[in-house]
């Protein structure tokens, strides 16, 4: 069965992480998921317009549901912060009247209406959905990979709004990467935000926060993190450059997205999965992605 | 440069007058704002925050400060320093939806102009552009993606002005 999603990808992909969408689309297309270019969307607003106002962010992230409604797709999004924008608007639309009207009022000059007939997805959702398929095509196993992997918030949490996964125990993008032969360690700051969402208001403080995450990673014998959002890639490709700890000893870890791994697993083309554009240095990890 | 946020720092000395009781109203209209009442500082909340070590204000007394009509609570840091996590939301024994009302904390904050900087130049570029980072296309030329579908700014922007984005201030 083929499935088809209009694709979210959001600014922050093809700004930062252009190796997150290629492998996505790598791998979607050996799986046979159809991504169908999301045309005339805007940013999902993310926690930045929350932040600012409800309404607006309501409004301009509802806009993208009721287009993809009117349509007839659903959509899917390999970022956590569209999908827990998108998500949460969904969420409360669906059940706060008065916000419904009001952005309902909006939208209809534009010839769209909000009814919450599109569903929203995570990529790895659709990913877990196909585990055993992805299971019959790995050719190359990736033994020795030893990966913190950062679920990130908005993909667990509010669980009753984001619905994937146990969110004080989240398993499933884990038993994707464990397909690979690679180990997801066990690490005490997994569940802990990245620190992403507070680079615009204080980059001392989420780096702080970066750097317990990457001690506990260190400490848990990770060889490197792995990630399904391109805003908490960028504490972990970005900022992470240089990372030391008090003592001065570097805590740095090649940083990958989870399609990229699977997509090396599963012999796909190098080139479209875009190690090259890894900033943090794969050169520990090399051998075991067949670099 | 005095920051314009965060400048409510202790609880030392400070005499609070008479509690605002139309505050708490106003409070308690925020999404998840009715469920103030609920809280019975158990600091769960706290406890599992990645910045409670770093503010000046936890979570928990934000909480509190609430309740009694505290319109301070707008100046602490942690308005502005929390992550949006929803860790202390997924943990409170009593249910409350505490990262959605302080998500309606930061919007009281910003009409008062009491924000980070960041999130004016935000503002601008959302309502500009109808994004927040451009495309790099280079990188995109070399891994053959498809240029990015074109954002539709027109239909956002008159979105974004029935909701007075861009006047937020003065609706005071
Ligand atoms: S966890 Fe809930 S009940 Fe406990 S202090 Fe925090 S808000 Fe109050
Ligand atoms: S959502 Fe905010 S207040 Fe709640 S735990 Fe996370 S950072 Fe702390």
């Amino acid at each position: 069965m083929t499935q088809s999603y209009e694709v979210f990808l959001g600014c922050a992909i093809p700004s930062r992480f252009n190796n997150y969408e290629s492998s996505m689309r790598a791998v979607a297309k050996e799986l046979g998921i159809k991504l169908i270019d999301f045309d005339g969307a805007s940013c999902c607003g993310t926690v930045v317009l929350k932040s600012i106002d409800e309404s607006s962010w309501l409004s301009m992230s509802g806009r993208n549901i009721a287009l993809a409604e009117q349509r007839g797709h659903d959509i899917v999004t390999p970022c956590n912060g569209c999908f827990g924008s998108l998500k949460d608007t969904d969420h409360v639309l669906h059940d706060d009247e008065t916000y419904r009207k009001k952005v309902n009022a909006a939208l209809k000059p534009l010839g769209l209406e909000y009814t919450g007939k599109a569903k929203i997805r995570h990529f790895v959702e659709v990913l877990y959905d196909l585990k055993d398929e992805i299971e019959t095509k790995i050719v190359k196993r990736l033994d020795g990979l030893r990966v913190a992997f950062h679920p990130g918030c908005h993909l667990i949490r509010p669980s009753k709004v984001a619905g994937f996964d146990d969110p004080e125990l989240p398993r499933k993008v884990d038993e994707l990467i464990e397909l690979t032969g690679a180990t997801s360690v066990h690490w005490d700051m997994k569940l802990r935000c990245c620190g992403s969402p507070l680079l615009i208001a204080s980059e001392d403080v989420a780096l702080k926060i970066l750097q317990e995450k990457m001690i506990s990673a260190n400490g848990a014998g990770a060889n490197c993190v792995v990630t399904n959002c391109p805003a908490c890639h960028t504490q972990f490709d970005i900022q992470q450059l240089g990372l030391k700890d008090d003592d001065g000893n570097s805590l740095e870890l090649p940083a990958l997205f989870v399609t990229q791994i699977l997509g090396a697993a599963m012999g796909l083309d190098l080139e479209p999965l875009g190690f090259e554009l890894n900033r943090v240095s794969l050169d520990p990890i090399n051998d075991i992605l067949g670099l | 440069m005095t920051e314009s946020w965060g400048n409510f720092k202790s609880f030392e000395g400070k005499k609070f007058k008479a509690m605002d009781a139309e505050f708490t109203n106003e409070v308690s209209k925020l999404i998840g704002g009715k469920d103030l009442t609920a809280c019975f500082q158990c600091a769960k909340c706290s406890a599992g925050c990645p910045v409670s070590d770093k503010v000046n204000i936890q979570i928990h007394e934000v909480m509190r400060m609430m309740l009694f009509g505290l319109k301070e609570v707008l100046e602490t840091d942690m308005v502005w320093l929390c992550s949006t996590c929803y860790t202390c939301q997924e943990r409170c024994p009593q249910g409350i939806d505490i990262t959605d009302i302080l998500f309606g904390l930061k919007n009281m904050a910003f009409k008062k102009g009491i924000t980070p900087a960041g999130y004016i130049g935000a503002r601008k570029s959302l309502y500009d552009t109808g994004r927040l980072y451009e495309p790099t296309d280079w990188e995109r030329d070399d891994l053959e993606l498809n240029p990015v579908p074109e954002f539709n700014i027109e239909d956002t922007k008159k979105l974004l002005d029935k909701m007075k984005l861009m006047k937020l201030e003065e609706d005071e």
